[in-house]
């Protein structure tokens, strides 16, 4: 069945979060639990090694330029490095025990998306969120919004119920007409 | 929009077809459409000049985009003269447009945009002595026993310079020029080429639609689908023919998940509007490729993009008469070539997408080769220009291990001459 399964995203086009738990990409509950992570929607064997280059802990490993990276989940400090150099604007960082740690409200998680479109979304606007396939998932309000001078990509750190931290992979700001 | 098709022809200030898309606007100027192809030649003015130069150069490079300029580079650091034309006026090639950030790795300036690097490249030349760049500069021959080429420069409607250029090597490095696809109303204003869409939004900041609809759902489709949204658009949607995207799942995943269908085993029957397009009609095919009845759907669009591929420009190598064979899998007529991409004619090489159409990091790649190769044909370097090559292959090699370049590979193997260096 797994192959079939492959077959199915590369028809529709997108990397589903069970490719993504197949792919070993998504870490155990209790790293997740425990810090921020990035979570890379990157399955294929590509050349391209910005977020091995960018990552100040060697904590993705990636021995040649086309090998899919891994991450070592110890070694990585949740730096949101990778994400902001990333071409393919395919990772996320997901920050579970941000809700609890520094929002006092552990149903809360904060996803860190990657951005560039204008208007870039502002701290504390509303933003609609949406999973892989366009599909709407609630709303979740901006924290803040990394602005990369290095790799040119914004990241908007976004508050989400934590249940669909991992489902987080688009916002779009909802303004009032 | 990349100078090489025919759609942009105006006549301008009485001048018939000329390429608008690479003309730059002046003061006063008289832009007119053309009705039909009869518009005559108008006879030569006291202002119509033309001038003659001779030049001699160690290198004559044709084409300033990521090969050509990279290849430059390489030639001049090895302390050749080196002349880079372009019929462009700006130089970048397509460069200029790709307001995405690069794939690859440091070597390919990965996780740059398209135009940085073709800025920094431009800058870099700028610097050097011993290298001329020379935009708006068309190469239309080659003489063969003196080998030199015969081009000319435009300085104006109607005013050129007819250039005899004199060089030990030459690189071409032209580039490709995007495919058609044929359905009726594939003529209607709004109908273009995805990288012609990609020039006006990026280079001229126009919108050439709000709704268009992409045929091709390869890297240049998904990606001028997402630089489109960037520009404000609504994309209706990408539809492709074949079963399964081309494009690396991190490009398309990009625009599915801001809510643009992909639509595999797609294709258009025509486009269709008064005057512009207003609509097309779509239908799905089955496992052969054969239409599904009853699939047909009108989508209301305002616009076609093809994305359809590229076809690599040898003109020039056709001039030298260069070997040349049919290979699908580089994009159709290439020249065979050594490992060190000289050519069947000793002294002339070839490297970006007139070789094979593939990615600009490889065309860069390609270009150091070319470059560093022509540099040692002309008599300079010494072995660590040939242990840079050996580099420089290696990583080609490598990159194109990729399984997304089997059929690159393939295709390169029934062109890839004994011998040269490897």
């Amino acid at each position: 069945m797994p192959e079939l399964e492959e077959q199915k995203t590369l028809e529709s086009g997108y990397v589903t979060l069970e490719d993504l738990r197949r792919h070993g990409n998504i870490p155990p509950d209790e790293v997740l639990e425990s810090r921020a992570v990035p979570i890379f929607d990157c399955i294929e064997e590509i050349p391209c090694t910005p977020c091995r280059d960018a990552c100040p802990t060697g904590a993705v490993i990636m021995p040649t330029m086309n090998d899919k990276p891994r991450v070592n989940w110890e070694a990585c400090t949740g730096c949101t490095l990778c994400a902001q150099a990333c071409p393919g604007l395919a990772i996320t960082i997901v920050n579970i025990p941000f809700g609890k740690r520094v929002l006092k409200d552990p149903t809360k998680a904060l996803v860190s998306v990657p951005y560039e479109i204008l208007p870039i979304p502002k701290k504390g606007e509303k933003v609609a969120l949406y999973d892989r396939g366009h599909r709407y998932l609630g709303e979740g309000e901006v924290f803040s919004v990394i602005r990369s001078y290095k790799y040119g990509t914004v990241l908007v750190n976004v508050v989400v119920p934590k249940e669909i931290a991992l489902e987080v992979k688009f916002v779009e700001v909802v303004r009032d007409e | 929009m990349i100078g090489k098709c025919s759609q942009c022809l105006m006549r301008v200030n009485g001048y018939p077809h000329v390429r608008t898309c690479i003309t730059p606007v002046e003061d006063g100027m008289i832009v007119e459409y053309e009705e039909g192809h009869d518009a005559e030649l108008p006879l030569p003015t006291k202002e119509m000049l033309v001038k003659r130069e001779d030049l001699e150069y160690d290198i004559a490079v044709i084409g300033a985009g990521p090969a050509g300029l990279s290849a430059a580079l390489e030639a001049s650091s090895m302390g050749a003269r080196v002349l880079v034309m372009d019929q462009s006026p700006v130089p970048g090639g397509q460069l200029v447009k790709q307001t995405h950030k690069f794939f690859g790795t440091k070597e390919t300036f990965a996780g740059m945009r398209g135009f940085e690097i073709a800025k920094m490249l431009t800058d870099k030349l700028k610097e050097r002595e011993n290298v001329d760049v020379m935009p708006s500069t068309q190469v239309i021959g080659y003489f063969k026993r003196e080998g030199s080429l015969a081009a000319f420069r435009t300085e104006g409607l109607g005013r050129y310079t007819l250039l005899r250029i004199r060089a030990r090597s030459i690189i071409v490095a032209t580039g490709a020029m995007e495919r058609s696809l044929v359905f009726p109303g594939n003529d209607l204003p709004g109908v273009m080429g995805a990288g012609a869409a990609q020039t006006l939004m990026n280079v001229f900041g126009i919108r050439p639609a709000n709704e268009p609809l992409i045929i091709g759902a390869g890297n240049v489709g998904v990606i001028v689908a997402y630089q489109a949204v960037q520009a404000g658009i609504r994309v209706k949607a990408v539809i492709d023919i074949a079963k399964k995207s081309a494009a690396y799942l991190v490009h398309s995943s990009k625009i599915r998940r801001m809510g643009i269908p992909i639509l595999m085993r797609h294709t258009i029957r025509e486009a269709y509007g008064k005057g512009r397009v207003e609509g097309a009609t779509i239908y799905k095919v089955d496992d052969n490729y054969r239409p599904i009845k009853g699939s047909e759907v009108d989508i209301e669009v305002d616009g076609v993009w093809l994305a359809v591929g590229l076809t690599p420009s040898i003109e020039v190598l056709e001039l030298m008469e260069a070997g040349i064979k049919f290979v699908p899998e580089l994009g159709g007529y290439v020249p065979m070539r050594h490992r060190n991409l000289e050519t069947t004619v000793p002294g002339v090489f070839v490297a970006g997408d007139a070789s094979c159409i593939e990615e600009a990091s490889t065309a860069m790649m390609e270009g150091r080769v070319a470059g560093i190769a022509a540099a040692m044909r002309a008599g300079l370097g010494g072995d660590e220009h040939v242990k840079k090559m050996k580099e420089t292959i290696r990583w080609l090699d490598e990159f194109r291990s990729s399984p997304h370049y089997r059929r690159i590979r393939e295709g390169l193997f029934k062109v890839t001459l004994e011998g040269g260096a490897s």
